[in-house]
């Protein structure tokens, strides 16, 4: 067949943007449960906010673009998209192991989408290849 | 040396750090290198101490339980086992929740934060804050230097509220008062329209006595008060009246008050020192501070002295009003004096009763010497719902002649001014003729009853005042209200002492309270009747 796209990047990108919008909700209201129960000081809390806030504005663009390079076969987007989920995977990390309370769903959480992460990253450097080729 | 104290300071700049150890808390070992009974986590007990033992105290040390996992040591007495024998073991406790804390990256998040450590660097802000009586800063608006913070609050109305502390030139009108000791605090200001009376006691010095500020009076009027808050309008304090205290009590008024006396030594005594300061101030209706007065009290202070006690208060007054204190609106409130007052002289109707001060509903006062002669007329107001008993010994000698006797013991028991009426609410005007019930007074003579000659001497032994007052106005409010006096004096007939010979007899005023309302019956409305009238056209066809 003269299809390249990857429809398994397709299914695991289209899941990934349900996913996340779960996700980010969860976390947002986990920290503000968590700033309610356990002394959370300002200066400790504006990072986490933070970090999760740039986490979601990155996320819009990378899915948009992992879309698009993928329906138009296109590798330019795609290696966007990639570089875009390297900064997303640090985000991650850093809710995963650097956030003030780090609760039992939040590893979940993080694990999951890291594991997401990692499939999607594979995923598009594949079909890059077959693009590129 | 220098080295020495350099460790010694480092040692001491840090706290020691808390136990966290969970194999390692105890919290019932609290005899140091003893055993303490029913602790099972002691480690000064031997197995011996252990073998005694009934039940654990403490039966587990747990670290915070919102930990997904943590140590726990579960301290148990084996009873089964001879001689008895204590189990100590460490388990993981796991916190099956969802949210349970995996890891923190705040160190403080779980422990209570250390106390501060006074160095040389933060010792003088610990102080400010710590220092005093009360845990906090001087507040910043006492400070009229600092300009920077009135602009935001030049929009606030100018003008004093209730509960507002009077502004004066350098602070704030004090009133000394005790503050957690008896001991006077100048610290205390004066709130707008709060009617303060305090006693503190301060320590002088007879040799040094010229020299405390708070003795002298320019301490107390030296500063004129602002008349709103935050202006430059200035209220000076003027001196109303001095008052001079001799050292064995006795008080006489100054006829010229305007010449200020500040204390001196003089023959190993202290005069002019002063003993109590009184504050009138009087105000706007927009809460404008127009006048203020202080009457002084001067007294004498002895050299053994090492401190005396200064009496405060402020009162507050409205402008071109003349305040009368209602003892309830409109009933009668527990615990305020019961206005009384005379029938003015009008005929053939009184227009209106004369109540002030001078014609209160009193009671004789129990003095500390229970003489009744050498009572001098101590009297104590009658408050509303408060029963009252006081008396005193009359010490009857042979010389005393009966009549005078009489009318003395009469003066004594019923006071100067006797009043003829008693308002029947807490707040009945003068004018209103019916709102006042008239005293009934009543005469029973103690031996009426054993035919003895009327004619022999009889002096009164004891006045009872009975009160009969009734609940009035609805139920869910109701009000005091007076509905009868009644004063009852009791005589005795008076033998003749052979000469020689004294007696001691003993006089009692009383004043009792006794309700006398009915049972409330509620009352309830009628029931709405339906009136329905068709109009006259109604059946307009067939009619």
């Amino acid at each position: 067949s003269s299809q390249l796209s990857s429809l398994p990047l397709q299914i695991l990108l289209y899941v990934n943007g349900i996913y996340y919008i779960f996700y980010f909700l969860a976390t947002l209201a986990m920290i503000i449960y968590k700033s309610q129960v356990f002394s959370y000081p300002d200066d400790l809390l504006a990072p986490d906010l933070a970090v999760l806030f740039l986490m979601a504005i990155l996320e819009v663009p990378r899915l948009y673009l992992g879309f698009k390079g993928n329906l138009t076969e296109a590798e330019a987007p795609l290696g966007l998209s990639l570089g875009l989920t390297v900064g997303s995977v640090l985000l991650c990390v850093y809710l995963l192991l650097w956030q003030t309370y780090v609760l039992w769903a939040d590893v979940l959480l993080n694990a999951v989408l890291l594991s997401a992460y990692g499939l999607e990253s594979g995923l598009k450097v594949t079909a890059i290849a077959a693009f590129v080729s | 040396p220098a080295d020495i104290r350099d460790a010694a300071q480092a040692r001491v700049r840090s706290a020691p750090a808390p136990v966290t150890d969970v194999a390692r808390l105890c919290v019932c070992d609290l005899l140091v290198a003893q055993c303490d009974i029913s602790c099972c986590c002691d480690p000064d007990c031997s197995a011996e101490d252990f073998s005694l033992f009934t039940t654990c105290s403490v039966p587990v040390v747990t670290g915070d339980s919102q930990l997904c996992s943590q140590k726990a040591a579960v301290y148990s007495l084996d009873v089964e086992a001879n001689p008895p024998e204590r189990i100590f073991k460490i388990i993981d406790q796991v916190n099956p929740s969802i949210f349970c804390i995996h890891a923190t990256n705040y160190k403080q998040a779980l422990y209570l934060k250390s106390p501060e450590i006074p160095t040389p660097e933060n010792f003088d802000q610990l102080l400010d804050k710590f220092g005093g009586a009360t845990f906090s800063t001087e507040p910043d608006s006492w400070n009229v230097d600092t300009d920077a913070q009135n602009p935001p609050d030049a929009n606030e109305t100018s003008r004093y509220e209730y509960g507002v502390p009077v502004q004066t030139e350098d602070a704030f009108l004090r009133l000394p008062s005790p503050v957690v000791s008896s001991w006077c605090s100048d610290a205390n200001p004066a709130g707008f329209l709060v009617n303060q009376a305090t006693k503190c006691i301060r320590s002088v010095s007879v040799e040094k006595c010229d020299s405390i500020q708070a003795l002298s009076m320019l301490f107390y009027i030296n500063s004129s008060i602002l008349a709103v808050p935050r202006s430059s309008q200035m209220v000076n304090i003027t001196v109303q009246s001095i008052v001079v205290q001799s050292l064995n009590g006795m008080r006489t008024l100054l006829s010229s008050s305007d010449v200020l006396r500040l204390p001196i030594v003089l023959d190993e005594l202290c005069i002019n020192a002063v003993l109590g300061v009184n504050y009138h101030i009087t105000h706007t209706d927009t809460g404008e501070i127009i006048e203020a007065a202080a009457a002084f009290v001067l007294g004498a202070i002895s050299k053994e002295k090492l401190s005396i006690e200064q009496s405060f208060e402020i009162s507050f007054t409205q402008e071109n009003t003349q305040p009368v204190p209602l003892s309830g609106n409109p009933g009668y409130v527990v615990g305020l004096p019961v206005r009384a007052g005379f029938q003015s002289q009008g005929y053939p109707f009184p227009a209106a009763f004369l109540s002030n001060k001078h014609s209160q509903l009193t009671i004789l006062h129990s003095t500390s010497t229970q003489d009744c002669l050498a009572a001098q007329g101590a009297r104590a107001p009658v408050l509303f719902g408060y029963n009252m008993i006081s008396g005193c010994k009359l010490r009857i000698t042979a010389a005393m002649k009966c009549q005078p006797l009489a009318q003395t013991l009469l003066d004594v028991l019923k006071g100067q001014n006797f009043p003829e009426y008693v308002a029947s609410f807490g707040n009945s005007q003068a004018q209103d003729v019916l709102d006042w019930v008239p005293i009934t007074q009543l005469h029973i003579s103690e031996q009426m009853l054993s035919h003895t000659l009327q004619s022999s001497c009889q002096i009164p032994v004891s006045l009872g005042i009975e009160v009969k007052w009734t609940k009035y106005g609805s139920l869910v409010n109701p009000q005091a209200r007076i509905v009868n006096v009644t004063a009852t004096i009791t005589t005795t007939t008076l033998k003749q002492l052979p000469s020689g010979r004294e007696r001691i007899i003993p006089i009692t005023s009383s004043v009792v309270f006794t309700d006398i309302s009915s049972p409330a019956e509620p009352s309830y409305k009628a029931w709405p009747t339906i009136d329905i009238k068709l109009p006259f056209d109604f059946f307009y066809p067939f009619v």
